[in-house]
């Protein structure tokens, strides 16, 4: 409880994230509990802003752990360099001790987030790229917040306890031991009068005819049935973005069932050809 | 109570560990849980760990902090055709009126809720006089009041929705479309499968190896010589053998078209053919079983640790399966029972898997799919069902 309260006050959401209330209580008791969050939700609906977003307010740094498929749990932890070493034992011409393997230790993003000097935010993304090993390794680290470097026989303990957000684009479940040791919220697609927010806080100078007419072909785009990848907030906020640069561009366009750079909602080729056959359809009639 | 609770949660078949529990305790004890939303949103985050179970935890939250009658599960369709109905209804505010014995001047004055309250009302009072209208009821009568989003004058659903009660929101149950499996989609199957690999070495020589490389260094007496490796990548070989006749695979075509799909664009070496109901001395190319036929004797020559993959429903009469001369074609007539051919083919690929796209309670009555499922592993064709295959495709 001490340790929340010298650290920061509670968090409250950021410049340009709309949160909301569910979700800001979620972190807050987080961050209390000093467990990890894990987001799951559909692809653009903000899971990584949010540790962008709690960063920022908090004023913590943020450290980002990009998960890649082929990713060993170690090269998350650290890395010993030993080409490096190699050469420098070679040439002896740096000027680093080459008897002194720490030296030739570089410390990965979980490493560089346990030895930092205040706390921070780690934000390990899209999780469910990486194998089952390693996701229940990596929170058996997370959970005694330490880790061994076996080169040099040394314990790496965490100095502050990061703040950890874990995001996951799976449908399907992690595994069980993971679950069990993270908590977990499931972020909702968010309905027109949030968007409205969102977009308001994106643009701040839109119109308000613009506005309402896209958010509406919006949703209307998003109800198309054969769609597989519907388009989320990132997409809009891009389209949003495209028809202010177009300057042919007017809102009562889009009222009159007009969409135009419809690429930039839908990005797989069978959806935009679905998606375009009723635009084009509903402005026939 | 919150005991109560907890086992409640478990009993619906959440899946919610005595850790996490002991953890909403310590969020309680530190002081964090302030009121019941605070406590809805709480527990949930820490008990529920997956969006499949929220429209569950929501329902059970309702329970046992409302009091409000527990869903039964087996109702779930009967639940379906009661909102359907109570929407068609709503279309048609006159229908409703008399329907309910309402004058629709009367009618107009009431605010939605109160209409459907009233509604609800009327449904209860229906229950205590017909018979067999129970579980009708018992079901429908909670949820369409909760479910609200339908009335011609637009209630809303979700929404800004922190200022009211947890117990409103959780009643509002804005997670229901999570907890149905959904189709299964391509990327859902890519999910399932991509544990499917097969890893070998191969493509350039562009990874350092370390050992090899101080080895070399050594025996050249301090002179550095970098090693380089193949990298690592996938040369898994599979062969999908798809049922593609008759009318019974028919209502499964589109899910069977999308595992097609998938591993057409994910496995670079696979190999697809087709047959009806069973195989007997061959299967074929072509999907229309006519043109390329491929005789089983020809699959000896293969790597035998490529994974057979069978889909179908394994659905057909007995003899067609024991029977010498089973097969429903004249041509086929081999001397051999398919249950023998079957086996040969198992016995040639050690991995292998049937892929049944009929859901797995129906398979105990039907004779063929249990006499199948001896020789074949047999899973479902559905999320969990594809993750177990991969499992037991994947096991040495």
């Amino acid at each position: 409880m001490s340790k929340q309260n010298q650290d920061h006050s509670e968090f409250k959401g950021a410049h340009k994230y709309i949160l909301d209330e569910e979700l800001a209580k979620i972190v807050n008791i987080t961050m209390a509990l000093e467990m990890p969050l894990l987001l799951k939700g559909e692809p653009g609906t903000g899971k990584t802003m949010l540790a962008h977003a709690i960063a920022e307010s908090l004023r913590m740094p943020l450290i980002v752990l990009n998960v890649k498929s082929s990713m060993k749990l170690i090269e998350a932890l650290y890395q010993y360099d030993t080409l490096t070493r190699l050469n420098d034992s070679r040439f002896g011409d740096s000027k680093r001790d080459v008897s002194n393997i720490e030296n030739y230790i570089k410390m990965g993003k979980i490493g560089q987030a346990f030895t930092a000097d205040r706390r921070t935010v780690l934000l390990i993304d899209e999780i469910d790229k990486a194998d089952t090993d390693f996701q229940d390794d990596m929170l058996d680290v997370l959970d005694q917040m330490e880790f061994d470097i076996i080169e040099i026989d040394k314990t790496v303990k965490a100095v502050h306890r990061p703040v950890i957000i874990i995001t996951s684009n799976a449908k399907k479940d992690l595994s069980d031991p993971f679950l069990g040791r993270c908590n977990f919220h499931h972020i909702a697609f968010p309905d027109p009068k949030m968007m409205r927010n969102i977009i308001q806080v994106h643009f701040p100078n839109l119109s308000a005819d613009l506005m309402e007419h896209a958010i509406a072909a919006f949703y209307r785009m998003r109800e198309i049935d054969m769609v597989e990848k519907k388009p989320a907030t990132r997409e809009l906020i891009n389209w949003i973005r495209a028809l202010e640069t177009d300057p042919d561009f007017k809102a009562k366009q889009l009222a009159k069932g007009e969409v135009p750079f419809l690429g930039i909602l839908f990005k797989k080729s069978q959806d935009y050809a679905a998606a375009s056959n009723i635009a084009s359809r509903r402005k026939l009639f | 109570m919150f005991l109560d609770f907890f086992y409640k949660l478990k009993d619906a078949g959440i899946p919610v560990s005595p850790t996490a529990f002991l953890t909403l305790q310590k969020a309680m004890g530190k002081g964090l849980v302030l009121s019941l939303e605070d406590f809805y949103t709480v527990s949930r985050a820490v008990l529920v760990k997956s969006e499949r179970h929220f429209d569950l935890y929501d329902q059970i939250f309702v329970h046992c902090f409302e009091g409000a009658d527990l869903p039964d599960i087996e109702g779930v369709e009967l639940d379906g055709i009661a909102r359907a109905l109570l929407d068609e209804w709503l279309k048609n505010p006159k229908e409703i009126a008399d329907a309910l014995g309402l004058d629709p001047e009367k009618m107009k004055k009431m605010s939605p809720d109160e209409l459907l309250e009233y509604f609800k009302e009327r449904l209860k009072d229906q229950t205590e006089r017909h018979d067999g209208g129970n579980k009708w009821i018992g079901t429908g009568g909670t949820s369409p009041v909760g479910h609200s989003g339908h009335h011609p004058e637009g209630l809303r659903v979700g929404g800004s929705s922190m200022n009211k009660s947890a117990v409103k929101i959780a009643n509002e149950r804005r997670y229901k479309d999570y907890s149905r499996s959904g189709p299964l989609t391509q990327a859902l199957m890519g999910e399932a499968l991509k544990q499917l690999r097969n890893m070998v070495p191969s493509g350039p020589k562009d990874q350092v190896n370390v050992d090899a490389t101080i080895y070399q260094t050594m025996k050249n007496a301090g002179e550095i010589e970098i090693v380089f490796d193949r990298g690592i990548r996938d040369r898994l070989k599979v062969i999908l053998a798809i049922d593609n006749g008759g009318w019974s695979m028919d209502p499964h075509v589109p899910i069977v078209q999308t595992l097609f799909d998938y591993a057409r664009s994910q496995f670079k070496d696979v190999k697809t053919y087709f047959f009806h109901n069973t195989i007997y001395d061959t299967v074929w190319e072509d999907p229309s079983r006519y043109r390329k036929p491929k005789r089983l004797e020809e699959f000896a020559g293969k790597d035998p640790d490529t994974r057979l993959i069978l889909v179908g429903d394994a659905s057909m009469a007995p003899y067609e399966l024991l029977a010498r001369d089973g097969s429903i074609y004249a041509h086929e007539r081999s001397g051999l029972a398919s249950i023998e051919r079957l086996q040969f083919l198992a016995d040639l690929f050690p991995h292998h898997v049937w892929l049944n796209p009929l859901p797995e309670r129906m398979w105990p009555y039907t004779r063929s799919i249990i006499t199948i499922s001896r020789i074949f592993p047999m899973f479902e064709l559905s999320i969990d069902g594809l993750e177990q295959a991969v499992t037991q495709l994947m096991a040495a």
